[in-house]
């Protein structure tokens, strides 16, 4: 079958395209325009419309033993999953695995990553994955607060016992990656600290938060995993905390490295409330640092639920939450923390959290290495992307918000003094071609010949918003799923995984280990293809060669 | 062999799916109950009531909404089997169930904390153990034990929770210098965990059980482990949680999933004749439903016994796990596992009885 998108702008910045053209799809893939007089089953013509390949989300929290537990604790939320388009964005979100799917699709998402798995939960998030419809997904598998890494790191073994258990993790929970998140610090909570800093030593394990970091960072690199270890740092939310961003930036040396949802380490200590914005320093580090890749975790006003990983971060935070109801999760490894939160526009701290996430966007000039996320849901929900794309890519638009801002937070942040307006070509970078490039996906992310079809159109308007709320059409590998913003096609796609080489030594190791420490067997951890209860749910993705 | 019958006669399953399908399609509103299934049975169970418009109920949701309205009116901190064997250095118990309710759990308790928490011998602490004993898990092990019957649970917890954050408290059954003494082993722990069956306490002392959890936690570290998921009531949980957004006891009465605790209770339902059709399911075994007015019952059983002379159609399942592979929720991790059949055979899965019935409905129903 032969469909073609007839005389659209087509945005393509992985192959250079930024003109008016076509796109010719078959069999799910992009191909070259046909020879002669082609009859296209099926013309679109999309003349002045904008056609860009389908957005890839690399950190959003959309399925997992945490996110459910979010969803189960906040039943409020989607008490009423009527359009409420303003008040309630989670009720908005109508908070199911189904809707997260058709939510993405119509925004002209074909790809999301679920950034933080334990291992043990990985069955879990997979089987929540495979109840997201349309957009196809992947996960980050969390080590770095486990005992066998920590035992490893403290009984000084090789690095090649490192790489075989990150692969062997790797394989185990079906993961595309893997995540650090505040290396260490969940552990030294379990032995009742309360603070936790890039070179505090875990206690019994005796390993710094940075070797933890730079052993899996290394570890990744070795196995050849296209992306860098993703990593949360230590600290989050604290003021004064971009300095233990910067000291992870300098940590990585020329190692490729990702930092996420930056935008939560941007704070200095100036002002009258010892809180201020450190956006601007930062952006500076990170134009440095070639290596290095970071996403935004931007905020926006409303009521959220956070979902994080890193316990004893959620644990300091409990004071905050809003409603006053919280979860902590501990187990072996990371465990995890939801805590409802309400980010207030009226709010000093919050409004310097707004701005520190658009200058990061603003003063980071690459936009390869810059990746659009708001940490879905802990900066804000991923409903409300539209209105960051318009606040990136109208300067007028930040200087309407801006004035409704606390003047004493603004003075405190750089955003007032910055002119710099995105262009599409630029979002395009941000959202498709790098993130593409960064999971290491050869054939998403752009609308060269041999490349998945996924693709989205869009009207283009002066209200940047509204056209990407709403996409005109949307295709998920060739076939039309969403047309003006309303799905109109359920299919389902797959979780992208890696497997590096290893020693099969490591198996045999595991299994004594899980037996002596927990008494189970590693099978318990295992995600069989069959048991996820769609065909064909997982895609392989090469390793670097 | 397919094992099906239409009041109590054998059928084929190609016939008893028809009469399910049929009742079904002309009920004006169905319940789906007992729900002990595995994740595919109950994915299959919540995707029918989207389409029939019915509502989804465990047979063990009272005890666990119980505990889940503590957690999403007050929160809560807790940790898995796993953790607490390899972390814990002190095990409060609480109630007479708290070592039985889950089976592997002595076994996994027993022995010393794991050497990053110091490895010595746990201590352990029960407070109104009733007639409960420590069993395989507590050799070596002597509990202070503090109360005995459980109906003193409630004042003993809001005693000790008071002396731990050192208020004041009245005239106690239990001496205050006991419950002071057990504040003080309490606080002493380096991460203890408090372990207790979830059908031994109501709503309020667990509420305050967590509430001096999360006080513990101002100065040491201390977690929970609430236990005892029977028929898969934690999975079925997580997969509700995902589909609808709410636990069971939710209903597509008005096509968007609405969860009402009190109104969607099945045997609510059933004895106010609000619902006309209900669909049973027991695949990890046989249990009977508790309501006793009629209503036409669709039975999914893992042995024909008692379900075939009083459901209208009865159909013979697999065990999850045993004559099947199946996902469920496992307490020894705490998570989603995966386990393949010990047995396998031919019967049909809870999973593929739904999917047939489904198919089998007139379209548009």
């Amino acid at each position: 079958m032969l469909t073609h998108l007839a005389g659209g702008w087509v945005i393509d910045p992985a192959n250079g395209r930024d003109e008016t053209g076509d796109i010719w799809i078959r069999d799910g893939r992009v191909v070259e325009a046909p020879p002669g007089e082609a009859r296209p089953h099926t013309t679109y013509d999309v003349s002045g419309k904008i056609v860009m390949a389908g957005g890839i989300d690399i950190h959003s929290h959309i399925a997992g033993a945490n996110v459910n537990t979010a969803r189960l604790l906040m039943p409020a939320y989607h008490h009423a999953a009527q359009q409420r388009p303003d008040v309630t964005p989670l009720a908005n979100a109508g908070w199911t695995t189904f809707a997260t799917g058709c939510l993405y699709a119509r925004m002209g998402f074909t790809m999301v990553v679920e950034p933080a798995v334990a291992p043990q939960h990985a069955l879990h998030a997979h089987l929540e994955l495979a109840d997201i419809p349309i957009i196809d997904k992947a996960t980050l598998s969390i080590l770095g607060n486990d005992d066998f890494l920590l035992g490893l790191l403290r009984a000084g073994e090789s690095a090649a016992a490192v790489n075989d258990y990150v692969a062997w993790t790797l394989e185990t929970t079906r993961a595309l990656g893997i995540k650090v998140v505040n290396a260490g610090g969940a552990m030294a909570f379990k032995s009742n600290l309360r603070s936790f800093s890039l070179d505090d030593v875990v206690p019994y394990y005796g390993v710094t938060s940075r070797q933890i970091v730079k052993a899996l960072q290394r570890a990744v690199r070795d196995l050849r995993v296209p992306h860098p270890l993703h990593v949360h740092c230590n600290n989050l939310g604290l003021a004064g905390n971009a300095e233990t961003a910067l000291a992870t930036i300098a940590a990585a040396e020329d190692v490729p490295l990702h930092l996420a949802h930056l935008q939560f380490y941007g704070y200095g200590k100036e002002g009258e409330r010892g809180f201020s914005s450190a956006a601007a320093r930062l952006a500076a580090a990170v134009n440095h640092a070639e290596g290095l890749t970071i996403d935004v975790g931007q905020v926006m006003f409303g009521q959220t639920v956070t979902i994080s990983s890193d316990v004893l971060r959620q644990f300091n935070a409990r004071a905050q939450a809003h409603p006053k109801k919280w979860v902590l999760f501990e187990d072996d490894a990371n465990g995890f923390g939801i805590v409802p939160y309400a980010y207030r526009a009226d709010d000093f701290y919050n409004a310097i959290q707004w701005a520190v996430g658009l200058e990061l966007f603003l003063l980071i000039d690459d936009p390869w290495r810059v990746f659009f996320t708001t940490d879905h849901p802990n900066g804000a929900p991923f409903t409300t992307y539209p209105e960051i794309f318009a606040l990136l890519m109208d300067r007028d638009a930040r200087a309407e918000w801006i004035a409704k801002l606390p003047p004493e937070a603004m003075a405190l942040t750089t955003l007032p003094a910055i002119s710099r307006e995105y262009t599409l070509s630029e979002i395009a970078t941000m959202t498709r071609a790098a993130p593409a490039r960064l999971l290491g996906l050869a054939d998403r992310g752009h609308l060269g010949v041999g490349a998945v079809a996924d693709v989205a159109v869009y009207e283009n308007q002066d209200d940047k918003a509204a056209m990407f709320r709403n996409a005109a059409l949307v295709f998920k590998n060739g076939e039309l799923v969403a047309r003006n913003g309303e799905v109109t096609a359920r299919r389902f796609g797959r979780a992208l995984t890696v497997r590096p080489e290893r020693d099969r030594s490591i198996d045999r190791r595991m299994r004594s280990y899980c037996q002596d420490r927990y008494g189970i067997s590693p099978d318990l951890l295992a995600v069989p293809e069959s048991a996820i209860g769609r065909p064909d749910p997982f895609e392989l993705v090469p390793c670097a060669t | 062999m397919d094992r099906a019958w239409i009041d109590g006669r054998p059928v084929t399953l190609k016939v008893a799916v028809a009469e399910a399908a049929k009742l079904l399609s002309t009920s004006r509103f169905p319940v789906i109950a007992g729900l002990g299934a595995d994740v595919a049975g109950t994915r299959a169970a919540i995707a029918l009531a989207e389409r029939l418009g019915a509502a989804v109920d465990h047979m063990h949701s009272e005890v666990l909404l119980r505990s889940l309205d503590v957690m999403r009116e007050a929160g809560v901190m807790v940790t898995t089997v796993s953790e607490a064997r390899a972390r814990a250095d002190y095990l409060l118990l609480v109630g007479p169930d708290a070592t039985t309710a889950c089976a592997e759990l002595p076994q996994l308790l027993v022995g010393r904390a794991g050497p990053e928490a110091g490895g010595g011998l746990r201590h352990v602490g029960w407070i109104c153990p009733g007639r409960g004993a420590l069993g395989a898990f507590g050799e070596g092990l002597q509990p202070r034990t503090i109360g005995r019957d459980p109906t003193e649970l409630p004042v003993l917890l809001a005693a000790l929770r008071a002396r731990i954050a050192g208020r004041p408290i009245g005239k106690t059954r239990t001496p205050k210098k006991v419950i002071d003494a057990l504040a003080a082993d309490l606080a002493a722990a380096r991460f203890g965990v408090a372990i207790w069956s979830a059908t031994d306490l109501g709503p309020l002392e667990t509420e305050m059980l967590h509430g001096m959890v999360v006080d513990l936690n101002v100065k040491t570290r201390f977690s929970s482990l609430p236990i005892g998921s029977a028929d898969n009531a934690l999975g079925v949980l997580q997969v509700c949680g995902w589909m609808t957004g709410f636990p069971m006891r939710t209903a597509f009465g008005r096509s968007l999933p609405e969860h009402d605790p009190w109104r969607f209770d099945t045997a609510r339902l059933v004895e106010a004749g609000e619902v006309d059709c209900a669909i049973w399911i027991s695949a990890y075994g046989a249990a009977a439903p508790e309501w006793t007015a009629v209503v036409p019952v669709i039975a999914l059983t893992a042995t024909d016994a008692p379900m075939q002379r009083t459901g209208r159609v009865a159909i013979e399942v697999g065990r999850p796990g045993t004559d099947h592979d199946a996902v469920e929720y496992a307490e020894a991790v705490g998570a989603l596992t995966w386990r393949a059949a010990a047995r396998p055979s031919h019967a049909v899965s809870v999973a593929q009885v739904l999917a047939e019935i489904a198919t089998a409905l007139p379209t548009g129903a």
